[in-house]
């Protein structure tokens, strides 16, 4: 009897560990946002076990309609079609907005452009504005190589629906495996373009001003800078809004001072406290 | 009765080693089919719903939410362009390497080189990939080419990656001739260069041809380089200079964050049926010729 009862225990024991693992898939945008929350919850929380995964915001969505994740991170609304799945399937996930993400667009430092429009951008990414000179007499006869990010990556979803709108993205822009790669590459190279999260900007290339507006923490947070959007953490709240639990602690956690200050520090703007 | 016992025992152990040395054996064949059967089954989605556009239309646009195209075209024959181009740089080095291996080398200088070889070819792709695009590609703006991962630069590190499978496959080759051939060739008169070009090199030619045609194989499957540097642009290439997307590339790149069992997801389980193709060809070929010649 004893035995058994061991048993049962130690399975019980098992059963409320596993469940304690608590598993974030989703956009790599946000990635390093929860990267950031998880370290300082763990040392809150000791006994919490999260497992993080970055893999882009419809990847996040399917984990939490298979059940392989209880948060998923994304860097942009819910699609129609996901919209349907959930109500085919009696589910309701809620968002929380942890923050927000402008899109800069950036070149070589030695270029001597400062603005773009969106119809000028529009231009490039679908192929019909091939030559900087086009863009100003001023500029050099060169082509314009132009960068995009991985197609299922959330900053490219946004940029296709806000900039391309509906047309397709020329078949000789460049993918890059990372950010931080894309960064490298117009650095080096002088008639490059790209676009990337405000986040992972730094002072070795040049951000340019959108219609004239420099993309900024508060021309972000109107979202009076075109390419600003929403950064969304997705619960499952099927069965009832989670009141306690991990899932409970990381959210509180993440919509708390500090929690926003780490927004800022992954290079995004907190969405709230500002 | 004793007897009788320890023989059950015996062949009781005769059969279970022959199972478990039998199973695994044919575990390489099992894998194989498994896998095989696999790739197909997921890749035939892709042809019934997607169909002749595979290869009809270069435009791949697998993610577009209003219209998404899944021509494979451009990225085929980005494959095909840097794996000739490739096996262009590297099948006359690998030979020259060999034949000075087999013909002009001393015994020290030999020894030197095949450790080189051996030392290179134990270098991860993805270093070599790694050092192309952060010490050779940046080299490209200065002959004012301003894509600097390109089929060119894809193509060198490539060549670099597989230079000492190639070399060391055909120095096998030559050094599988007779002695015998070569020394009497030289016997009766020829130089060095002519023994080793016109009578070794012929003998020899299953063994090279089979070093082409692997080497070949191991090309065109390659990844990590062509995915740091080939430029991932799906794009039919008019120039050296251009930057294209590999199959390999294309499904590293995309198979991580693809719906699982979408139209995507099956295209590019499509896209390494056609690797596996490739590969089975050329592996069949390579039997062929080896098969045919052995009489030599």
């Amino acid at each position: 009897m004893r035995k058994v009862l061991l048993v049962l225990l130690m399975i019980a024991v098992a059963l409320i560990g596993f469940a304690g693992t608590m598993a974030i898939k989703g956009s790599n945008t946000v990635f390093p946002v929860s990267q950031l929350w998880i370290e300082e919850l763990k040392e809150m929380y000791p006994d919490i076990e999260i497992t993080l995964e970055g893999a882009g915001s419809t990847t996040g969505f399917t984990a939490l309609f298979n059940g392989t994740a209880d948060i998923a991170n994304t860097s942009r609304w819910i699609k129609d079609k996901e919209l349907d799945r959930m109500n085919e399937e009696g589910k309701f996930f809620i968002p929380f907005v942890v923050g927000y993400d402008g899109i800069a667009i950036v070149v070589n430092k030695d270029n001597q452009l400062d603005n773009i429009t969106v119809e000028q951008l529009k231009g490039i990414y679908t192929g019909k504005i091939t030559r900087w000179s086009q863009l100003n007499p001023n500029l050099p006869n060169q082509p314009i190589i132009f960068y995009t990010r991985n197609t299922a990556s959330g900053t490219y979803e946004t940029f296709e629906g806000k900039i391309l709108n509906g047309e397709r993205m020329d078949p000789r822009a460049r993918m890059v495996e990372s950010t931080q790669l894309e960064i490298d590459s117009i650095a080096q190279n002088p008639y490059a373009i790209a676009y990337t999260g405000y986040g992972y900007v730094n002072d070795k290339v040049k951000v340019l001003t959108l219609e004239g507006i420099m993309p900024s923490i508060e021309t972000i947070l109107t979202s009076e800078y075109y390419l600003s959007r929403p950064l969304f953490m997705w619960v499952d709240a099927t069965e009832g809004f989670p009141e306690t639990g991990d899932v409970k602690r990381y959210i509180t956690f993440g919509l708390s001072k500090r929690g926003q200050e780490l927004v800022d520090q992954a290079g995004y703007v907190g969405a709230y406290g500002k | 009765m004793d007897g009788e016992k320890k023989l059950t025992a015996r062949t009781l152990k005769y059969h279970l080693n022959t199972t478990l040395i039998n199973t695994i054996a044919f575990s390489g064949i099992i894998i194989l089919v498994i896998l095989t059967s696999f790739i197909i089954n997921e890749s035939i989605p892709a042809l019934t719903n997607v169909g002749a556009e595979l290869f009809t239309s270069v435009y791949w646009y697998p993610t577009n939410s209003f219209d998404p195209e899944f021509g494979i075209l451009a990225m085929l024959v980005g494959s095909l362009y840097i794996t000739g181009l490739t096996a262009l740089f590297v099948l006359p080095l690998g030979y020259i390497i060999a034949f000075f291996l087999f013909e002009y080398a001393s015994a020290s200088e030999v020894r030197v080189i095949k450790s080189a070889i051996d030392l290179l070819s134990g270098v991860p792709s993805v270093i070599i990939g790694a050092f192309m695009l952060v010490y050779v590609a940046p080299l490209s703006f200065k002959l004012n080419i301003y894509t600097p991962e390109n089929i060119l630069i894809a193509s060198l590190g490539l060549t670099i990656l597989s230079l000492p499978y190639t070399a060391s496959l055909m120095q096998e080759a030559m050094q599988s001739v007779d002695r015998s051939l070569k020394e009497g060739a030289l016997a009766l008169g020829s130089t060095r260069l002519t023994a080793g070009f016109k009578v070794v090199s012929r003998a020899a030619i299953s063994g090279i041809l089979n070093a082409v045609i692997l080497t070949v194989n191991r090309i065109i499957g390659e990844t990590m380089v062509v995915l740091m540097v080939s430029g991932g642009a799906a794009i039919i290439p008019r120039s050296l200079f251009d930057p294209v997307k590999p199959l390999t590339a294309t499904i590293a790149s995309e198979m991580g964050e693809v719906a699982t069992g979408s139209v995507h997801y099956s295209v590019l389980f499509f896209c390494g049926l056609i690797l596996l193709v490739f590969s089975f060809l050329l592996t069949i070929s390579a039997r062929l010729i080896i098969s045919k010649n052995k009489h030599v």
